[in-house]
């Protein structure tokens, strides 16, 4: 169930993305073990989400192999990796705001991996017990973070194996932020690897077992947040 | 003399049942695909047309036949939008729009090739000349009634699928944002295809009650979109119920205009429309 | 040193101008019956070219064209036949009631989003033709025929009218042309480009795109009508569905369009001009005709939406009448960025 080379569940091997004649990502590589946290940071328009877009399967022109659970999943449709285990929380929530919360946390179980799901309906009213008394209302009349609670929702309810996080602190209040990111190490407790993309640097870094600095679609910098100094990530995010 | 007036509007309110027919399936395909299948009124008419050969050669009951034809119609409806216009589906609603307004053409010119230009009608038998007796000179054909009826629900049906169903459920959703739905693998391409699935069902119902209420002909194809548009505008889009709304005020519309003077009739219809998107250009019941 | 692209180019430019030249003395040289045709032919080339000014660039996608040019048929009557106006001030007459007609359709039809509006345009079509069938001065339902003194005060002989009502269609389509050559160069031309191609480069021109499309709406109104007013001299009778007729100003324009090259100024030429040579060749093909070039026009849009006119500009190094100004570099960068990043 794992990359014969790497030993990781995730692994993103000379991966280039292109948009018409543009590379957005030029030759990286990437991976993630089960279980790990893994942080990928990077300026704007450095192919953070071009990332997420072609592991997820919604880039445009995608070379080089990702392979997940050993299987290269490049070229199968978001429905197909969806169903093996992937799923993203997409930057901006992208909530279906007609449809009730319920619906939309529903819509993530009917897309998911099917099999031994141990996260269910139950767990995310417990987690998010203010879900729970609003069930029944449109999702488009939630607060930001409440949205950012139903697609976190909707994720893990798909049972993935590996959680894309697209800037899920965005928009939202410091406190909120606090509160989703209390959430990672938990998942990670469930066994789950965790891609999270972020713009706010400390934070990601702060629960991230690994990490990698994009700068013009190449991995400029990678290692464990520790073993960095600060200078050196400012340096490489930059490019200067 | 009053019965009259109510007679009329009475008919207008069962013909509105007819036009909420013809409303419903592009108010879905609308309301979901944000754009209007031209050859909509076309695709009613051609199903009439296989109707009316389906009848005639085989000699089955007109109601059997149509639903023979309602399984051929979704599958027919989704092949079309899975392997025609979800090709030129998303970047450019022109496109869209031409590749059906072609269909419309080729449908239409298609029939005048193979039936001649000759109004048809299908007979409904003793049902079609039934009628129930209200007094002061006002009547209700009883297949009118039974026309209204399903008019009904069709659109109480469609309301608890796209409410109360897990495949509503998803249509919603991929009328509300597309991009999302496919970044969290709903493939919003097969659930537009079952979205014109269910809109080609309603045309296969549609046309069977069409074909026997009224003469069609190849080119009867636009006056029954002009009608479906109109009703869905005005009962607002995206509301299922606003297009029995919507459909009603057309059909009442018309029959009160045509107790004026009988060349008033489409006329009424078409004004009554302009007026209400002049004021209220978002419709009567607005979803979106 | 001129490349083979480049000498194609110039070889076509010239060709363009030659025949433009030529067609002005076109009644000098032509039989009468070439002179009817070609006067058809520039009468569809307006409507060609205000439906692709329309739809190609101002995203109005109408399918109720015909209503303008039924609105001038019937103006042109009542001005020349009725009014007892000469025929030649009925013209430009036809194409006022057309844009004031057209003020109202536009303050309507606008209401409505891209995909719904084509349906409105078709309704109002509908209203009008409608409308017209009512005004028993225009012989009601069945219309009715140009009295004998206008068609006489065009010419005394048969060969003399035909000549005049072609230059009157020369002179439109020459006016058509002018009009969107110049507009489509102007800045309103350069951010509906930019609008249609890319929506975040109209807003950094700073064109006014909702008043750009309302220039676009009224504009081809009155060309709709004049060519309505001609399309009766030659025609010599109005009648609703004739005059109003959706299937020959409309139905066939847009396939004319769509196969010729939607969004160019060459396309609704090439468009025009290959219908009429498959209408000169497969006259006898009745209702296939219109099958034929409706699924043509489906093949068109799925293969190559730049139709014929894209097809054939891979070959040349630049369109015959240059509308487009080159590409500037920071329509390309804006458009990187939006793709790496959202």
């Amino acid at each position: 169930m794992v990359d014969a080379d790497t030993g990781a569940q995730l692994a993103v091997k000379d991966v280039s993305v292109f948009y018409g004649n543009f590379c957005a990502i030029n030759h990286i590589d990437i991976s993630v073990g089960a279980g790990e946290i893994v942080s990928i940071i990077g300026a704007n328009g450095a192919g953070k989400s071009t990332l997420l877009k072609a592991i997820i399967g919604q880039a445009d022109r995608v070379e080089g192999t990702i392979s997940f659970a050993g299987d290269d999943i490049v070229g199968r449709s978001t429905k197909e990796i969806v169903a093996s285990g992937i799923m993203l929380v997409p930057e901006g929530r992208r909530l279906f705001p007609s449809l009730t919360v319920e619906e939309n946390l529903r819509l993530g179980w009917d897309v998911g991996r099917k099999g031994k799901g141990d996260i269910g309906f139950a767990d995310i009213w417990k987690q998010f017990p203010v879900l729970d008394e609003r069930r029944k209302q449109k999702a488009g009349l939630l607060s930001g973070g409440q949205q950012q609670m139903v697609a976190l929702g909707r994720a893990l309810l798909a049972n993935p194996q590996l959680l894309l996080c697209d800037e899920i602190s965005l928009g939202l209040a410091p406190l909120v932020v606090n509160e989703l990111y209390a959430l990672i190490p938990r998942i990670k407790a469930r066994g789950i690897g965790i891609l999270i993309v972020e713009q706010d640097i400390e934070r990601s870094l702060a629960v991230a077992d690994r990490f990698y600095c994009l700068l013009e679609g190449k991995v400029s910098l990678s290692g464990r947040p520790s073993e960095v100094s600060r200078d050196d990530v400012i340096k490489n995010y930059f490019g200067i | 003399m009053a019965g009259v007036w109510i007679n009329q509007i009475l008919q207008g309110i069962l013909l509105g049942g007819l036009y909420t027919l013809f409303a419903t399936g592009l108010s879905l395909s609308a309301g979901v695909m944000r754009f209007v299948n031209i050859a909509h009124g076309d695709f009613i008419v051609l199903t009439s047309f296989i109707l009316l050969v389906l009848v005639t050669s085989l000699g089955i009951n007109p109601a059997i036949a149509t639903i023979i034809v309602l399984p051929i119609a979704f599958v027919f409806g989704f092949g079309l939008q899975r392997f025609l216009l979800q090709r030129v589906v998303g970047e450019n609603v022109l496109l869209v729009i031409l590749v059906t307004f072609g269909l419309s053409i080729i449908i239409e010119n298609g029939l005048l090739e193979g039936f001649g230009a000759d109004p048809q009608k299908i007979s409904g038998g003793s049902l079609e000349t039934a009628t129930i007796a209200l007094g002061d000179g006002i009547n209700m054909g009883v297949f009118q009634v039974i026309t209204f009826v399903a008019a009904v629900a069709m659109v109480a049906v469609l309301d608890l699928i796209l409410y109360r169903s897990g495949i509503g459920a998803k249509i919603r959703a991929v009328s509300d944002d597309v991009v999302a739905a496919d970044l969290i693998g709903l493939s919003s391409a097969r659930i537009y295809a079952i979205a014109m699935g269910i809109s080609f069902v309603t045309i296969g119902i549609a046309a069977g009650f069409m074909s026997i209420w009224t003469d069609f002909d190849p080119a009867s194809g636009g006056t029954r979109l002009l009608i479906a548009f109109e009703a869905i505008v005005l009962g607002g889009l995206g509301s299922l119920w606003g297009s029995l709304v919507g459909g009603i005020v057309l059909g009442i519309a018309q029959s009160v205009g045509a107790q004026f003077d009988i060349a008033w009739q489409m006329l009424a219809g078409h004004i009554v429309f302009l007026i209400v998107l002049a004021v209220r250009p978002q419709g009567l019941f607005p979803k979106y | 040193m001129p490349t083979a692209p480049n000498l194609l180019l110039s070889g076509l430019r010239l060709l363009f101008a030659a025949v433009v030249i030529a067609m002005a003395a076109g009644p000098y040289f032509l039989d009468p019956t070439e002179v009817v045709i070609v006067t058809e032919f520039l009468s569809m080339l307006v409507l060609a070219i205000m439906w692709n000014l329309l739809a190609g660039y101002a995203d109005i996608v109408t399918v109720g064209q015909h209503a303008f040019v039924g609105v001038g048929a019937y103006a042109f009557f009542g001005f020349s036949a009725l009014a007892g106006l000469d025929p030649y001030s009925s013209i430009p007459l036809a194409g006022l009631v057309a844009l004031i007609i057209a003020v109202p359709a536009m303050i309507l039809v606008f209401r409505l989003r891209t995909a719904y509006l084509a349906i409105g345009t078709w309704v109002v079509a509908e209203v009008l033709m409608l409308v017209a069938g009512k005004l028993q001065a225009w012989g009601g339902g069945s219309g009715t025929s140009l009295p004998i003194s206008i068609v006489l005060s065009l010419g005394r002989a048969r060969n003399d009218r035909l000549a005049v009502i072609y230059w009157l269609a020369f002179a439109l389509a020459a006016a058509a042309m002018f009009v969107t050559y110049f507009l489509l160069r102007s800045r309103i031309g350069v951010g509906l480009t930019a609008m249609r191609d890319n929506e975040e480069g109209a807003a950094a021109i700073g064109v006014n795109i909702t008043r750009a499309r309302i220039l676009c709406f009224l504009g081809t109104a009155p060309f709709l009508g004049m060519a309505g007013a001609i399309i009766t001299m030659q025609k010599l009778r109005i009648a609703p569905p004739a005059s109003f007729s959706i299937t020959d100003f409309t139905v066939f324009i847009i396939f004319n369009v769509v196969i010729g090259g939607i969004g160019s100024f060459e396309g609704p030429i090439i468009g025009t001009i290959v219908y009429f040579l498959l209408r000169e060749y497969l006259s006898e093909l009745g209702t296939w005709n219109l099958i034929l070039l409706g699924t043509f026009s489906i093949v068109v849009i799925l293969i190559e939406r730049r139709g014929l006119w894209g097809l054939f500009r891979r070959l040349l190094a630049d369109d015959i009448v240059p509308v487009a100004h080159k590409p500037t570099q920071p329509a390309v960068v804006s458009r990187r960025l939006s793709a790496t990043e959202s």
